[in-house]
């Protein structure tokens, strides 16, 4: 687990989530929140979709939600040589406190799942790319621990 | 669609298939040639193509288009997801109107069996959607539609059921099944994301189709022995933004976009739900299906349920929906798809959709949602 813990972090795509320093803590979204009528969106947008103002800011937001629907799929993760993928994955709707819903993919089985749940966001190691683990953010329902 | 009446002169198919060995140059060739002869007109008749496909490379369109011969045409090439080919017939509806061309080719082709060689998962950095596959996203429709509605599994395998059984009466599906497909059977099929399996999801496949479109006139003059279909409202429209909006992942919706679709559409066409004789949705998933009996307006909000039990979509049934198979059965290469809706509601308001034929169609509505996304809506009527 020390080497787990200690091997460098990298997104499978810059520009969406942190990698904290600390492995016990969320990563958080880069989101964008419209200055001229306060909508937040994920992923960032130059424009407000909403009201189409340019006068928009970078924000992060707090990696925790509600659970709007999910599903398990039973092909494994695209990209992924952990044995924890090979027989399917959780994906959820998840909606982040300040507005956007978010697809990602969720840790546990179907049978974790329920609509409404309360849940956190991780990051979930793919695989070892150049001695770094690459990592994707996913969802874990807070009754469902690690 | 009222400046001048456009109708559709002629339709031809390359059934939808696991073809790895024909080239969409032959498929096209072959689905085009079928359509000019429908039409009766050589392709010298022809004074412009909009062409459909999505998977090709870099002039698909246009290297396609010489198989027919070089005449100059202006050729042009529409790429919109699912609702590729509804969305290169639009264009080609509204040049007609506009009064640019009395006859225009609309082709679309493609093959998946192509793209699935190419794909090679984990050789190149991947997008943060790719874990989110069609089958997931269309999946958390059927769980969320459960948890509000009461939904059952069975409801959406009765739907794939009715689709592969009106395929196995299609000689274009790429599905045909040779004895009746059961709900039990589409359950017990090997589960994609739960709770849609195989059954409830359209297959990958190859394949092209073709609609001549022309001045309404034009019809009557050339095939005077039977009767004319007119195209008497297409609109497309993109995403609304509302709170909720999912910006990532393969997603078409949100459902709004069908209903403000459709409510064009059928003031265009002076008709409404209940004046259609036949539906073609985009059942890409058989969730999909439920929902569009919905948002289209032919069963109250809450009522597919109860209307799939009674038997309301089925052939014989109130208003049949995916006569043809559908995506699920007839086939969902790309491209071809929503040509593949104008062929099927053409025969049928003609009359010439055999055993799958809808006693005495006057009207069909073909619905086609392009990933992205954008709704595609085209009402078909007989004189």
């Amino acid at each position: 687990m020390m080497t787990q813990a200690t091997r460098q972090r990298v997104p499978i795509k810059a520009g969406y989530f942190t990698v904290p320093d600390d492995p016990a803590a969320a990563p958080r979204f880069l989101a964008t929140r419209c200055e001229s009528c306060g909508e937040h969106f994920f992923p960032r947008r130059a424009i407000c979709a909403r009201c189409l103002s340019e006068h928009t800011t970078d924000v992060e937001l707090e990696g925790r939600g509600t659970l709007y629907s999910y599903t398990f799929v039973h092909f494994p993760l695209f990209g992924s040589m952990n044995v924890e993928h090979m027989d399917g994955y959780g994906v959820g709707q998840v909606d982040l406190p300040e507005g956007p819903r978010v697809q990602a993919p969720l840790a546990g089985k179907q049978m974790d799942f329920r609509i409404g749940q309360a849940l956190v966001a991780e990051l979930d190691t793919l695989r070892e790319e150049a001695g770094c683990d690459i990592v994707l953010v996913r969802f874990r329902p807070v009754e469902v621990t690690r | 669609m009222r400046d001048r009446d456009v109708a559709v002169l002629g339709v031809g198919m390359y059934r939808f298939g696991m073809w790895s060995d024909v080239s969409n140059a032959t498929m096209g060739r072959e689905a085009g040639m079928l359509a000019l002869r429908d039409a009766g007109l050589s392709f010298r008749d022809v004074q412009a193509a909009y062409v459909g496909d999505i998977f090709g490379p870099v002039m698909s369109g246009v290297r396609v288009m010489k198989e027919f011969g070089l005449t100059g045409i202006p050729v042009q090439r529409i790429e919109n997801a699912s609702a590729t080919g509804s969305a290169a017939l639009r264009e080609a509806c509204l040049a007609v109107a506009a009064g640019h061309y009395d006859v225009v080719m609309v082709l679309g082709f493609d093959k998946m069996t192509a793209m699935i060689q190419h794909a090679t998962p984990g050789t190149a950095r991947e997008n943060m959607e790719d874990a989110i596959l069609p089958a997931a996203f269309f999946a958390m429709w059927a769980t969320r539609r459960m948890h509000e509605r009461g939904t059952k599994a069975e409801h959406l395998a009765r739907i794939a059921a009715k689709n592969f059984n009106n395929g196995a009466l299609n000689p274009m599906s790429q599905r045909q099944p040779s004895s009746p497909v059961t709900v039990e059977k589409v359950l017990g099929s090997r589960m994609v994301a739960w709770p849609l399996t195989t059954m409830m999801s359209c297959p990958i496949g190859d394949g092209a189709a073709c609609a001549i479109v022309g001045r309404a006139e034009l019809a009557k003059k050339l095939r005077p022995d039977r009767p004319l279909v007119r195209v008497v409202a297409s609109d497309l429209q993109s995403e609304r933004y509302a709170p909720g909006h999912l910006f990532m992942g393969p997603v078409v919706g949100p459902a709004q976009m069908s209903i403000d679709t459709s409510k064009v559409a059928y003031a265009q066409a002076g008709l409404g739900p209940d004046d259609l004789d036949l539906v073609q949705v985009h059942d890409a998933f058989a969730i999909e299906e439920l929902e569009y009996y919905e948002l289209l307006g032919l069963c109250k909000t809450g009522e597919a349920e109860a209307c799939i039990e009674r038997g309301d979509f089925e052939l014989g049934g109130r208003v049949p929906v995916s006569t043809d198979g559908g995506l699920i059965a007839r086939g969902h290469p790309g491209g071809p798809t929503g040509l593949a809706q104008i062929w099927e509601t053409t025969l049928q308001l003609r009359g010439e959709a055999g055993k799958r034929q809808v006693d005495g169609a006057r009207v069909g509505l073909c619905h086609m949602m392009g990933g992205g996304s954008v709704c595609v809506i085209h009402i078909l009527q007989r004189d």
